[in-house]
């Protein structure tokens, strides 16, 4: 009996410690992988894989539940470019770096405002578009305020956790209140329900909404916020598909098309019709 | 006892009545407060669409995400309960290494909250498992098939597939540390009785289990478990957090597409419900035959 239990143990032991070495072994054997490139992997592969989060009007769902929107032009013809599919991976936006340096996707394309912090964990390539914020405030509540009068103790703000504008509200007006939400539509409905003095969002976001409910909001200043320019998030120590990437962005920049496909989506109305609005 | 005649007591009515007014008012208040303009017309749409090419009614994404969340639950149900029941017989057993083994793996399990356990199970360990066994290169070449149709019924689309089974792992992984109590705590409510009779007629131990024990004890454990299977499938709507394409993300992509806030999320909590209840329903028919057994 005392013979059966030793032995057993002992064989418990030893397989215990062999499973705590095979994670550092795959760990080494990781390490070396990603010292090869997204762009062979995506050649390999034969597909593209993006990660984007929904966020209109940069990708979106129309009626057919199938995603439209400026990324996915710009996806769809960088995968034409490279001769591969291109596969969209909608992720949330809280996770999506994460996912992005766990290798679940090979490039951000969603919107995403270059900032310093993210920089720190993940690449950034040359911008492919530039959006600046606005503020989207309460017309009763925010009446005859000037832009320095946003910045009181009195003055409630609300923002999508983890986007730019939250940061900048932050920044910009320090001493006034700021609430967080999980999504943009929550923080609009704040100041729409006058809980929030404003709230700070992309173009078109606020003046879509301002013309959804003209009556209760406004977009108080015509002057845009920090328009520093949104590129794509690649994993560090990839130089090849830097290259690519940025050589693509300048050539579509100098052709034209991407300013087209801006345009058609940020400052028209034609693809109205093919998604819910009021 | 059960032919007692239905009668309406003074107090029922003013109950009612009551309950009436504290709704009415409750909803009056909301709809002047939130300045919301109702857009119910387009949900259906988003459910069922008419698909021209194909001439027939096609699911939209809240439907697909419903297929989701009813698949995902499944197979995590099914992995949970075996993991489970080997789990309880563990913590049952009288070999000392096991049993610690299974009680370490237990409390682990059961005292961090769900979301950090799908975080930490999610980049850590998923994409571990999925290069180690080659899944993503399986499903890709799945998806590229002529006759992906029979695949495609059974988890859906072939290229999510590692994330499909990165979620239903995590979810099984977490449920069947409870349902491994639920299971111990039967195998130990069998009489002490049972186990002498087996052995007296000289049944060995794993027999013993299996056609004395096991039985009994699933027998008496049956709500318990309903309990645990309900909410493994309201617990299934933490991994849209890992963006697994089921109800409560798609119901997030539809908000952040149309701003229709409480529309999608009332309906969703209404399929939602349906699931539960017709889950609770089956098993409350699979509790019956017990009672009268009794």
């Amino acid at each position: 009996m005392k013979c059966k239990r030793f032995s057993f143990s002992t064989a418990l032991l030893v397989f215990v410690m062999a499973a705590l070495t095979t994670p550092a072994m795959a760990q080494q054997a990781s390490k070396s992988l990603s010292s090869e490139s997204a762009i062979e992997t995506i050649k390999k592969r034969g597909a593209i894989k993006i990660g984007l989060s929904i966020f209109k009007p940069w990708s979106m769902r129309d009626k057919n539940g199938e995603l439209i929107g400026f990324e996915l032009d710009v996806g769809q013809k960088l995968a034409d470019d490279m001769g591969v599919d291109a596969e969209f991976i909608p992720t949330a936006w809280d996770g999506i770096i994460p996912a992005l340096v766990a290798g679940k996707f090979d490039v951000i394309i969603s919107g995403m405002t270059t900032t310093p912090q993210r920089n720190l964990t993940i690449n950034f390539t040359d911008p492919y578009a530039y959006s600046g914020l606005t503020i989207l405030a309460n017309s009763k509540m925010t009446e005859g305020m000037t832009l320095e009068d946003y910045n009181s103790e009195d003055v409630t703000f609300a923002a999508r956790r983890g986007a730019t504008p939250a940061t900048l509200i932050a920044e910009m007006f320090p001493k006034a209140k700021l609430l967080l939400f999980d999504e943009d539509g929550a923080s609009t409905q704040e100041v729409i329900n006058g809980k929030a003095h404003a709230s700070m969002a992309s173009e078109p976001t606020p003046s879509s909404e301002a013309r959804r409910y003209p009556d209760v909001l406004s977009v108080p200043f015509g002057e845009t916020f920090s328009a520093t320019g949104e590129a794509f998030g690649l994993r560090k120590g990839d130089p090849d598909a830097m290259n690519f990437f940025n050589n693509w962005i300048n050539m579509h920049t100098k052709n034209g098309w991407l300013k087209n496909r801006n345009d058609y989506w940020f400052r028209g109305d034609d693809w109205a019709d093919k998604v819910p609005e009021e | 006892m059960r032919n007692k005649p239905l009668r309406l007591h003074w107090l029922d009515i003013a109950l009612i009545v009551g309950l009436g007014l504290a709704i009415a008012f409750v909803w009056y208040r909301i709809d002047g407060a939130l300045n919301y303009k109702w857009r119910w017309e387009i949900i259906p749409n988003y459910i069922l669409r008419w698909h021209e090419e194909k001439q027939r009614w096609v699911p939209n994404i809240l439907l697909q995400g419903l297929i989701t969340t009813i698949r995902i639950s499944l197979y995590a149900g099914v992995l949970a309960l075996v993991l489970g029941v080997i789990l309880g017989i563990a913590r049952c057993s009288t070999n000392l290494a096991v049993r610690m083994l299974a009680r370490t793996y237990l409390e682990v399990l059961r005292n961090i909250p769900p979301v950090v356990v799908v975080f930490i199970f999610f980049f850590f360990l998923s994409e571990q498992l999925v290069s180690a066994f080659n899944i993503e290169g399986w499903a890709r070449s799945i998806a590229k098939q002529e006759n992906k149709d029979v695949w495609e019924f059974f988890f859906g689309d072939m290229r999510r597939f590692p994330s499909l089974i990165s979620g239903v792992i995590v979810l099984a992984l977490f449920e069947s540390a409870f349902v491994g109590e639920i299971v111990r705590a039967g195998i130990q409510s069998v009489g002490k009785g049972q186990h002498e009779a087996a052995q007296s007629i000289g049944m060995s131990k794993p027999d013993q289990l299996r056609f004395i024990v096991l039985p009994q004890a699933l027998k008496k454990v049956v709500p318990p478990m309903a309990n645990q299977f309900i909410s493994l499938i309201k617990d299934s709507s933490i991994i849209s957090l890992i963006s697994v394409q089921e109800l409560t993300f798609k119901t997030v992509e539809l908000v952040a597409s149309t701003r229709a806030i409480f529309e999608a999320w009332i309906t969703t909590a209404v399929l939602y419900f349906i699931i539960c209840f017709s889950l609770s329903m089956l098993f409350r028919k699979l509790e019956k035959p017990a009672e009268i057994n009794r």
